[in-house]
């Protein structure tokens, strides 16, 4: 399905804009076409190609005691559903008591003209299932070859995010990514696993065969994990580990409403320096290894922001609401409003540092080189104490070398000590996800001293 | 029944037949919610969402396709058989990678209508009354200076869908579900502690009316709630080591869902969701003979059960709701299936567990609603009856557990020791750590009937690109001997 393009979703919207009786109007839409195919030993197992475009109308109206407001969204720019959401818009909001907190919506802004792009890549958008069945028939024979069950997901998707308000503000954007995923089982449940995958904006950036190579090569020095006693170890964290941890600072930690409310691990910590001076950490949607979109939930831009420099914790992420509460600048990380849970990072970078992974490997007397970690999960948000498992291949490093495999076992640690403990940067850097919602960019990172407090037999 | 939705669920399944498919579903799926959020004396989210398309899944030769689009933009008809020839040209594709052909459980197509009951309908509820309710609830837990954030919710729901198959089915289903809560969060003494009423994450929720709001009664629980969170800042760690550990309800019902109810997917146990979300540990030849629990321990799956959230009529397969043992007096018994599923395990029906989140997304195998069957204590027997250093938790906090779903470590809101046969010191951050055959079978007293309560799960995620479920479990308080207690603090 071709996207709409920019001009025919601000005309779309801005008819829906002229017809609401609302004081302010604001129309956000995200239009998403995507074909995947996930796959396991029997080849494809479940695929879809599939479109939708949600449209989220928030109306407002003005009274002497502050902003009354009502959201509704539906499926689709048609006539009927969007008439019928901006009637439930402006039923909720002419219903909704007035929040004296709420300012008036933000109009248009130096560059909005420019922000964000219209092009989007055909190859990815158009990507066929022909092409997706090749790649499943390649995972298979690999992993057939080496006595291993396949699975994974093969995806590509064209997206549009537009966003127009009353006060002037219209921005848009379009985009595109690709992936390809594959966990690598041995048949004995016992007998170890290894992940791979690989995400891009363009799938002619997607390597398909090095995915598939490296998921197999660590599902084969994976088998027969021996045990492994926990306690506090060095580790190397592999990208997909990183992600899995580091995303719990975005969820709890780094926005303005989290620090403000005391649980965030910020509190208290600002300006102290108590990490490495290597570290270096942002949220930055123009960076160029996976650039996201160029604006928030209310349609302002994304600023740039760092968050952790020169070994100390800066500010929290804001976007309009607590830029003026607190009196400070809108960075650009609103969620899409109303919401009650407050700004947020999404696409969070650490800095490369200049070891490549053999060359931290080879620094490690001691250690453990970990692929990913499952079902992390935060305890207390002070500290972001976390716990998790790891998975798909977990190995003992000694004097410098992979020796081997170890079962898997469970950490319980605190994110900030973890970060005050790191001793190695990875030179390369890879876009890694989690079970759970959002992607960073890191590289490898080296932390002396995690804590892991069970084990498995497997 | 109305007709122009399921006639356009009729006319796709037609379209992929006379396009050369073995096998179709169609579903036309409409779900309108509204969600209120009173948060710190204002009205901090009011949202009224609908979604409203059209889902095909269609099978020919050895391939599996679904396309998927938004209705309510007219042309109806023409979208559906664009749907249809894309279903097609997908499973066409896709075939040739196919390594082994899938068989379906058989499945007697019928038409039928149904219906969540509701004594009182939500939508005809006013918008002025479910904000005062809220507005009372979320002003009940005024008054400390420690508090930081007060939070009532309300969400109600009302998803109809049409449905067709080449079976000949040919069902519409109105289902209803309404549920909200309070919660409170207290920052004093270097901690942050939360509470909540009646369950962590938004409450409570069951299929039926806003009569399901009106019994929590959420004003009433607030100066508890809110006393709690304040008194758990400057409460004691939970201790560690191993102790006899008592489980409410609200925190039970995860334990079921995490270390019951996923291991059960059968298309986990063949791996075909290893990918994102994890395997299982349990395996076909284990059905029969594995002891999965203690005697006391019986486990339940039932579409069937009045509020559970996967209460209905018929699957997203067509396939009738049912009832069937997991684990019967320890024992485990069968698995979730689907229609493939079954087939697979040589099963003469579907289990009737697939299902999709609305029109977007094709059916996987979901949790239904899985319940921990009633026992015979008291709870006032059941503490009494505890030796001193036991240690009661209750309520969702944090959950985390491995991709076989054996090693698991939850943390709870709360917990109490029990000191004389009652409950003592209150204990911050109390967090176990097992592995789930022996966390079962370490069971020895479960609370009766008067203690049992429906509790629902309305963030389920699974399959990948992940969709999210909802279901309900049945439990009441339990109690597990020598299990691991961690000082996770």
């Amino acid at each position: 399905m071709p996207l709409p393009s920019r001009e025919e979703t601000f005309a779309a919207v801005r008819r829906l804009i002229d017809a609401s009786p609302a004081t302010e109007t604001e129309v956000a839409v995200e239009s998403v076409a995507e074909r995947f195919v996930r796959y396991a030993d029997t080849g494809p197992t479940q695929s879809a190609d599939r479109e939708r475009q949600l449209v989220a109308i928030r109306a407002r109206f003005r009274s002497e005691d502050g902003w009354c407001e009502g959201k509704a969204t539906c499926d689709g720019l048609g006539e009927g559903p969007t008439s019928a959401a901006l009637e439930r818009a402006v039923a909720l909001a002419r219903g909704a008591p007035p929040d004296p907190e709420l300012a008036p919506l933000e109009g248009a802004f130096e560059g909005m003209q420019e922000l964000g792009r219209e092009e989007i890549d055909a190859a990815t958008a158009d990507h066929p299932f022909e092409q997706k069945a090749d790649w499943v028939r390649a995972a298979l024979a690999a992993c057939s070859a080496e006595w291993l069950q396949p699975a994974g997901l093969a995806c590509t998707r064209a997206s549009a995010q537009t966003l127009v308000n009353s006060a002037g503000r219209a921005v848009h954007d379009a985009r595109t990514r690709a992936s390809l995923s594959l966990t690598a089982s041995a048949p004995d449940p016992e007998g170890g696993s290894g992940f791979a995958d690989g995400i891009a904006a363009r799938v002619e950036d997607l390597d398909a065969q090095d995915v598939i190579r490296r998921a197999v090569e660590k599902a084969v020095r994976n088998r027969e994990p021996a045990p492994i006693e926990a306690g506090e170890h060095t580790v190397l964290l592999e990208p997909n580990a990183v992600s899995s941890i580091l995303l719990f600072a975005a969820y709890q930690g780094f926005g303005a409403q989290a620090v403000h409310e005391e649980a965030s691990f910020l509190c208290g910590r600002i300006g102290e320096r108590l990490f490495p001076e290597e570290l270096a950490i942002d949220d930055d949607a123009g960076n160029e290894v996976y650039p996201g979109a160029p604006f928030d939930g209310e349609g302002a831009p994304r600023r740039r922001v760092e968050l952790l420099r020169d070994g100390a914790l800066t500010g929290p992420v804001t976007d309009g609401d607590w830029a003026r509460k607190l009196g400070c600048a809108n960075t650009g990380h609103a969620r899409p409003k109303p919401n009650t849970q407050g700004p947020k990072p999404l696409n969070l970078v650490v800095h490369a540092g200049g070891e490549s992974l053999e060359e931290l490997v080879g620094g490690i007397d001691r250690g453990l080189l970990v692929t990913q970690f499952h079902y992390t999960n935060m305890i207390d948000p002070k500290d972001l104490l976390l716990t998790g498992m790891t998975r798909n291949g977990t190995f003992r490093i000694e004097g410098g070398e992979v020796v081997g495999a170890v079962r898997n076992l469970r950490f319980t640690e605190s994110l900030v000590n973890a970060l005050r403990n790191v001793r190695g940067i990875g030179r390369e850097r890879e876009v890694a996800g989690a079970l759970f919602d959002g992607e960073v960019v890191s590289p490898a990172l080296r932390i002396d001293g995690f804590r892991f407090t069970s084990t498995t037999d497997f | 029944m109305t007709r122009p939705d399921m006639e356009l669920a009729a006319l796709a399944v037609e379209e992929a037949l006379a396009g050369g498919a073995g096998q179709a579903d169609a579903r036309v799926n409409r779900t309108l919610h509204q969600d209120l959020i009173v948060k710190n004396g204002q009205l901090g989210q009011a949202e009224a969402p609908e979604e409203f398309g059209l889902g095909v899944s269609v099978r020919k030769g050895d391939g599996f396709g679904f396309a998927a689009a938004p209705l309510g933009i007219g042309e109806e008809a023409a979208t559906a058989r664009v749907l249809v020839r894309r279903a097609l040209d997908q499973a066409q594709a896709l075939a040739a990678a196919s390594a082994a052909p899938t068989e379906l459980a058989p499945l007697e197509g019928v038409t039928a209508h149904y219906e969540t009951p509701c004594e009182i309908d939500p939508f005809g509820v006013s918008l002025d009354d479910k904000v005062e309710l809220l507005r009372r609830a979320e002003a009940s837990m005024e008054g400390a200076e420690e508090t930081v954030v007060r939070q009532a919710t309300c969400g109600v729901r009302r998803e109809e869908q049409w449905q067709a198959s080449s079976e000949g089915a040919r069902l519409h289903q109105v289902l209803v579900r309404s549920g909200g809560g309070i919660s409170t969060t207290a920052a004093a003494h270097g901690q942050v502690q939360r509470r909540s009423y009646p369950a962590a994450f938004d409450g409570n929720h069951k299929t039926g009316g806003w009569e399901h709001l009106l019994a929590m009664d959420l004003e009433a629980h607030g100066p508890r709630v809110r006393d709690e969170s304040v008194a758990l800042c400057a409460a004691d760690p939970c201790p560690s080591g191993p102790r006899t550990l008592v489980l409410g309800g609200s925190q039970l019902m995860l334990q079921i869902h995490e270390s019951v109810g996923h291991p059960n997917e059968l298309d986990r146990v063949f791996g075909h969701e290893v990918d994102l979300a994890g395997s299982s540990f349990a395996r076909p030849d284990m059905r029969g003979d594995f002891r999965y629990g203690s005697e006391l321990v019986d486990l339940v799956a039932d579409s069937t059960i009045p509020g559970g959230l996967d209460t209905r009529g018929f699957d997203d397969e067509c396939a009738p709701s049912r009832r069937f043992p997991v684990v019967e007096k320890g024992l485990f018994r069968g698995f979730h299936t689907s229609r493939e599923w079954a087939a697979r395990l040589g099963e003469v029906e579907s289990g009737a567990t697939a299902r999709a989140e609305g029109w977007f997304h094709p059916p996987i195998i979901r949790i239904t609603n899985l319940s921990l069957m009633p026992g015979t204590w008291t709870f006032e027997d059941l503490i009494a009856d505890c030796e001193d250093g036991a240690v009661f938790a209750d309520t969702v906090k944090m959950w985390s557990i491995d991709q076989r779903r054996l090693n698991f470590q939850f943390t709870c809101e709360i917990a109490y020791e029990i000191q004389g046969g009652r409950l003592g010191r209150l204990l911050r951050n109390p967090t176990y750590q097992g592995t789930t055959p022996e966390f079962w079978n370490a069971c020895d007293a479960v609370c009766d009937a008067d203690h049992w309560e429906l509790w629902g799960v309305t963030n389920c995620g699974k399959g990948n690109p992940m969709q999210v479920a909802e279901m309900s479990h049945g439990a009441a308080p339990a109690r597990f001997r020598n299990v691991n207690l961690l000082g996770a603090d």
